[in-house]
């Protein structure tokens, strides 16, 4: 219970941050709760059922794109995140049932493709999205409601994400990714789970991608489909630790900081020193940084332990 | 059947070569090692340097520089293989794949930015021509069927590598059961080595020939990745005659593509060819169902 009270009352200092006088710090906090979001939906697919869905990002550049085109054509911002998100599940949804045919290291290159396929898509057909130029929505200060927006949906992303977990379908997810034929063997209805799971996790990141574009007022193909965008909830979910429901907070506050501190002094080799991180990542510390030993003791007494100790078990089990 | 189409469907099939002698390379490493490696068309981009390089300032005939990256890149495979594979090599499968994809991309990714760095601006290929000939009524550009013939020699020569050798066959037989394999007295890591170089040579002697006909850029291998990636599903998995017919398909489809619908066109149709084949028959044209 100590850590829902943590939680809580995280929330309650980040909503009263904005009436505190630290403008820098809510720009700070809609940023990282925009990562954070991206990486803890990430982790439904990529954490609990185990597929590495490298082209997460196509739903938050979805979600955006849809958002930035409704505005313009005046609706208001409740119909066009709607339609987003509608829209990046549908999708979602059709591009499930060709791309779960594909397992392991190839899900993972195909997924990384779609990416490059949409951002075509958006610099080919002009007419809709404006080309590789990009598109502006009706502008305005939106900053604070898209602040408690975000801090909205990142709140709902966890309660979905903890529910995911606890519930009967989160553990066809993690059997799916311990052995998909024995979970077959034993009732799962594995590609209607697949399915689900992306669906599911499509939503939240379409949803921040609209926020985060009506407090942007603009977007390019380069912004939502880039590399950077792309790969960092990942990095994030990896070095926290995928699978529990802390670790994507706990990459994400990580490299939110790295960035802050290291991308202002060193203008190159950004793409460089994450794949570093990735390289140091899969050789020394696949479990992220909640399972290293220093970190672990810590977070049991958070009473998350039961999740973190899953995986020890399965993992040793294996090993023999 | 008119002149440009044939045109077409040479410069189609001379792509086609190139991305099915990659994705052979692709295909024997990820048998081998069960390890998918994204930062392959890296290599193939690496390769292209190299032979440029060799050109630009040693005077060094794109045919020879072909045979030249070869033993350069098997080095360097050893060694990438020995620092990046080998630590993980013994994982169970599922931590396999995760750390596989983390070293890969995150390999990928910093050769590409290094590169990026010192190579500013894109290398437009190498002018080096022969004579054009012509054949019944249409002229074909020489030294692109004398790349066509090396690929094909090339290709030739790695068959009857892997079918007739000691070393060949025992490649082959980790592809088939690592256990097995093991059973048997195969030294696994040491095969795994000279796999694992062997693939990352034939992506750099692909690069040679790639950069005689197309512009080169340091942030090219990812998506060339996911067009071996392509091919080898299209061919089918682990199947080496099916990756260089793959390669065939992909590269006229890019070829027709970028004349009937506009270059910018192009990079859709791999991505359009693997969903199909995903959806039509997921073993691809050559694999065995499963």
């Amino acid at each position: 219970m100590v850590f829902y009270s943590v939680f809580v009352l995280l929330w309650i200092i980040l909503a009263a941050l904005p009436w505190l006088g630290f403008s820098y710090g809510v720009v700070w906090i809609f940023l990282l709760a925009v990562s954070f979001t991206l990486a803890l939906s990430y982790d439904i697919v990529g954490g609990y059922m185990g597929y590495m869905n490298l082209g997460h990002s196509t739903f938050f550049g979805l979600g955006a794109y849809t958002t930035a085109i409704l505005l313009n054509q005046g609706f208001n911002l409740f119909t066009s995140l709607l339609a987003a998100f509608l829209l990046a599940a549908f999708f979602a949804a059709l591009i499930s049932y060709p791309l779960f045919r594909l397992r392991g290291a190839y899900f993972a290159l195909a997924t990384f493709g779609l990416i490059s396929l949409i951002e075509v898509l958006t610099v080919n057909l002009r007419d809709l999205t404006g080309g590789s130029g990009g598109i502006s929505t009706p502008p305005g200060n939106h900053m604070l409601p898209a602040y408690y927006m975000v801090l909205g949906v990142a709140a709902a992303t966890m309660v979905l994400s903890h529910s995911v977990a606890r519930s009967k379908f989160g553990l066809g997810l993690f059997s799916i990714r311990e052995d998909e034929e024995v979970a077959q063997s034993f009732g799962v209805p594995t590609s209607l789970y697949k399915g689900l799971a992306l669906v599911i996790s499509s939503v939240p990141a379409s949803l921040v991608g609209g926020i985060y574009v009506w407090n942007m007022t603009y977007v390019s193909p380069e912004s939502v489909f880039g590399l950077e965008i792309a790969l960092s909830p990942i990095i994030m979910a990896m070095l926290g630790g995928t699978g529990v429901m802390i670790g994507p907070l706990v990459g994400a506050v990580f490299i939110t900081l790295v960035q802050e501190f290291l991308w202002t002094k060193v203008p190159y080799f950004h793409l460089a020193m994450y794949g570093t991180v990735l390289v140091l990542l899969g050789l020394f510390m696949p479990g992220g940084i909640v399972r290293t030993r220093w970190v672990k003791p810590f977070i049991q007494r958070l009473g998350l332990g039961e999740a973190v100790e899953y995986f020890k078990n399965v993992d040793a089990e294996r090993m023999s | 059947m008119s002149a440009d189409f044939i045109q077409l469907l040479v410069g189609g099939i001379l792509l086609g070569g190139i991305y099915g002698l990659a994705a052979f390379g692709l295909s024997i490493t990820f048998g081998v090692l069960n390890v998918l490696n994204l930062a392959h068309g890296d290599f193939l981009m690496l390769g292209s340097l190299l032979s440029y390089g060799l050109f630009v300032w040693l005077g060094i005939n794109p045919f020879v520089a072909a045979i030249l990256v070869i033993p350069a890149f098997m080095v360097l495979g050893v060694g990438f293989y020995l620092l990046l594979l080998k630590p993980i090599a013994d994982k169970p499968p599922h931590q396999l794949l995760v750390a596989s994809i983390l070293v890969t991309l995150g390999a990928s990714l910093f050769i590409e930015d290094i590169t990026a760095y010192f190579w500013e601006r894109p290398v437009t290929g190498i002018s080096y021509t022969l004579p054009p000939m012509e054949v019944a009524g249409v002229v074909i550009s020489s030294t692109r069927l004398l790349v066509l013939l090396f690929i094909f020699a090339l290709a030739c020569a790695m068959q009857l590598y892997l079918k007739k050798t000691f070393v060949g066959k025992s490649i082959r037989a980790i592809v088939q059961g690592r256990e097995g394999a093991k059973v048997v007295g195969i030294p696994i890591s040491r095969v795994s080595a000279l796999a694992f170089s062997i693939g990352m040579a034939l992506a750099a002697s692909a690069g040679a020939f790639y950069v005689t006909l197309f512009t080169v850029t340091p942030v090219m291998g990812i998506p060339l990745t996911i067009k071996y990636l392509c091919v080898v599903v299209l061919g089918g998995l682990g199947s080496i005659v099916g990756s260089v017919f793959g390669g065939l398909i992909l590269g006229v489809a890019e070829t027709l593509t970028a004349y009937y619908c506009g270059a910018e066109w192009a990079p859709t149709i791999a991505f359009v060819l693997l969903i199909l084949i995903l959806i039509v028959r997921p073993e691809g044209l050559f694999g065995a169902k499963k």
